[in-house]
């Protein structure tokens, strides 16, 4: 069970949320103009994928997966957030909305809510792509008895 | 020979982009949308980001929208911006095992564990032409589905796996390295590592690899495989979390990954297995093959057959090299010419033929050769 309260949790699902929806939460804990500190800019960066060949498992470098990292101080609080892609904006709302709930902000609630639709959403669109995929399972017979 | 720079009017130089841009914008119908390709064209932007050696979906879209469909030119520009950008950190290496499947197929076993998952793809129909797309979107075949709940995705067995649980597999050594290769960063060295070979392999330009694959099952190879599996599906990008120090999931990637079993008995003292494996961004299964091909061939590390010998194969399976190396040649290479003019009229200052043109040189080549015909026509 995914806990948005817990901080792990709570990056994978503010990875996975959307960016306007981060952004609305970010701006409503803005709004009464709380210090801010950006400890890492918004800049795209670069994640080398390492993958262990299955055989010998060996570890080798496949490529570089594009990601948005950010970090921010909110009244004494840390936040950080990654996000993938170029999405500067998704990536410093997330940051803040990481320390507002750190810092159990008044909007915690809410945010903790839309957090948890994200995950229901992406729970459900990946059973979804499972049940079609397993809709397409064959199997296969060979043909040697028949004429 | 050192290069020699050119000059010319930027001004013209602006004009003839400015004309390349137009092409895109020359017909009737409406400007293509970067989400247009990112969801429409996912092989065309898979095959830019897998070449490319950067995981970027959306970019991969404008990179293909800005490079008019040329495919390793959208990798090039994928390239250029990933050289712009800092590493954040390397990932934990993870299992391929992991993979959400969305597709797998075990030419190999035909009961694997897990089941034969065809996915989507069209691998076992007809290849005809749909005119109906011509006039707009067929409806959502599936929309008529009615799809058992399967709940949360199953961890298929891999082939793998499954040899080994038979012992048929033995139990590798634990890996002496860490700290693999990182040929975006270090050059190649040969003879390579394996973890360089399969990295640039990885990142290698579609056609080559398939091309190169394609020749050892041609015959300028031994290896023939037996694919294991063919696999399609999402790994997991994870890194350490800098506050809890927890592995944490950043995103998933789509990749394809294939598995050969390869029997290398014929023309060898000692009969025996050998594996290859294949694994790259985006769905490209032809390029995942032929991977494989390679990967597996360039173990037998011989210098008899082109796909087995592992220099030749790095030196030109990169897009980027390749394209860099055969366009370079219809840039201005008026110093390389002059300079080649310059000694072919000295020869011919030399050897006495200078002034002649061809006419003159045929009407003196055919003087001497005719006492030969004579005789021939006397004979």
């Amino acid at each position: 069970m995914v806990d948005p309260h817990d901080r792990s949790d709570r990056f994978e699902l503010i990875a996975t949320c959307e960016a306007a929806t981060l952004a609305r939460f970010a701006n409503e804990v803005l709004a009464d103009d709380p210090p801010l500190s950006v400890r890492q800019e918004p800049r795209p960066q670069l994640l080398m994928q390492r993958v262990e060949e299955p055989v010998e498992r060996r570890p080798f470098n496949l490529g570089e997966i594009l990601v948005t990292p950010a970090e921010v101080d909110l009244a004494g609080e840390r936040g950080f957030a990654m996000v993938p892609g170029k999405a500067e904006r998704a990536a410093l709302s997330g940051a803040i909305v990481d320390a507002a709930v750190a810092a159990d902000h008044e909007r915690t609630p809410a945010i903790v809510s839309a957090l948890d639709d994200a995950a229901a959403r992406q729970r459900e669109q990946r059973q979804r792509a499972w049940a079609e995929s397993k809709h397409t399972a064959v199997e296969f017979e060979t043909m040697e008895d028949q004429q | 020979m050192g290069y020699v720079a050119v000059t010319a009017g930027e001004e013209i130089i602006e004009r003839a982009a400015d004309l390349f841009e137009k092409q895109r914008l020359a017909g009737d119908s409406e400007g293509l949308d970067v989400d247009q390709l990112d969801d429409q064209l996912g092989r065309l932007t898979a095959q830019a980001m897998s070449e490319g050696g950067l995981y970027a979906p959306r970019l991969a879209a404008l990179a293909v929208k800005q490079a008019q469909g040329d495919t390793v030119e959208a990798a090039f520009l994928l390239r250029a911006y990933r050289s712009t950008l800092e590493r954040f950190d390397e990932t934990p290496a993870v299992d391929p095992g992991e993979m959400i499947a969305t597709r797998r197929v075990s030419p190999a076993f035909k009961d694997v564990p897990g089941g034969q998952i065809l996915g989507a793809t069209k691998d076992y129909t007809q290849r005809l032409l749909d005119f109906d797309l011509v006039d707009g979107e067929t409806a959502d075949p599936t929309e008529e589905w009615e799809v058992a709940d399967e709940g949360d995705p199953e961890r298929l067995t891999t082939v793998t796996e499954l040899l080994r649980s038979e012992g048929l597999l033995h139990e590798p050594d634990e890996p002496d390295v860490d700290d693999p290769t990182d040929t975006t960063r270090e050059s190649v060295t040969h003879p390579p590592d394996r973890d360089a070979v399969l990295q640039e392999l990885a990142r290698g330009e579609t056609g080559a690899v398939t091309a190169l694959g394609y020749s050892a099952l041609r015959g300028y190879g031994q290896v023939h495989p037996t694919l294991a599996e063919v696999r399609v599906g999402r790994l997991p990008v994870r890194i350490e979390h800098p506050y809890t120090g927890d592995e944490v999931t950043v995103t998933h990637a789509d990749v394809t990954e294939s598995e050969a079993v390869v029997p290398v008995y014929e023309k060898r003292e000692d009969p025996q297995f050998a594996f290859g494996y294949g694994l790259t961004f985006g769905r490209n299964e032809r390029k995942a093959i032929g991977m494989t091909i390679l990967d597996a061939s360039i173990q037998l590390d011989s210098d008899d057959e082109p796909a087995e010998n592992a220099e030749f194969v790095l030196d030109t399976i990169d897009g980027m090299d390749s394209f860099g190396f055969i366009e370079h040649l219809k840039l201005p290479h008026y110093v390389t010419f002059q300079s080649i003019l310059d000694r072919i009229r000295a020869i011919r200052e030399r050897k006495g033929t200078a002034g002649k043109g061809h006419d003159d040189l045929a009407d003196e080549e055919s003087a001497e050769r005719a006492p030969v015909a004579e005789a021939n026509d006397d004979g």
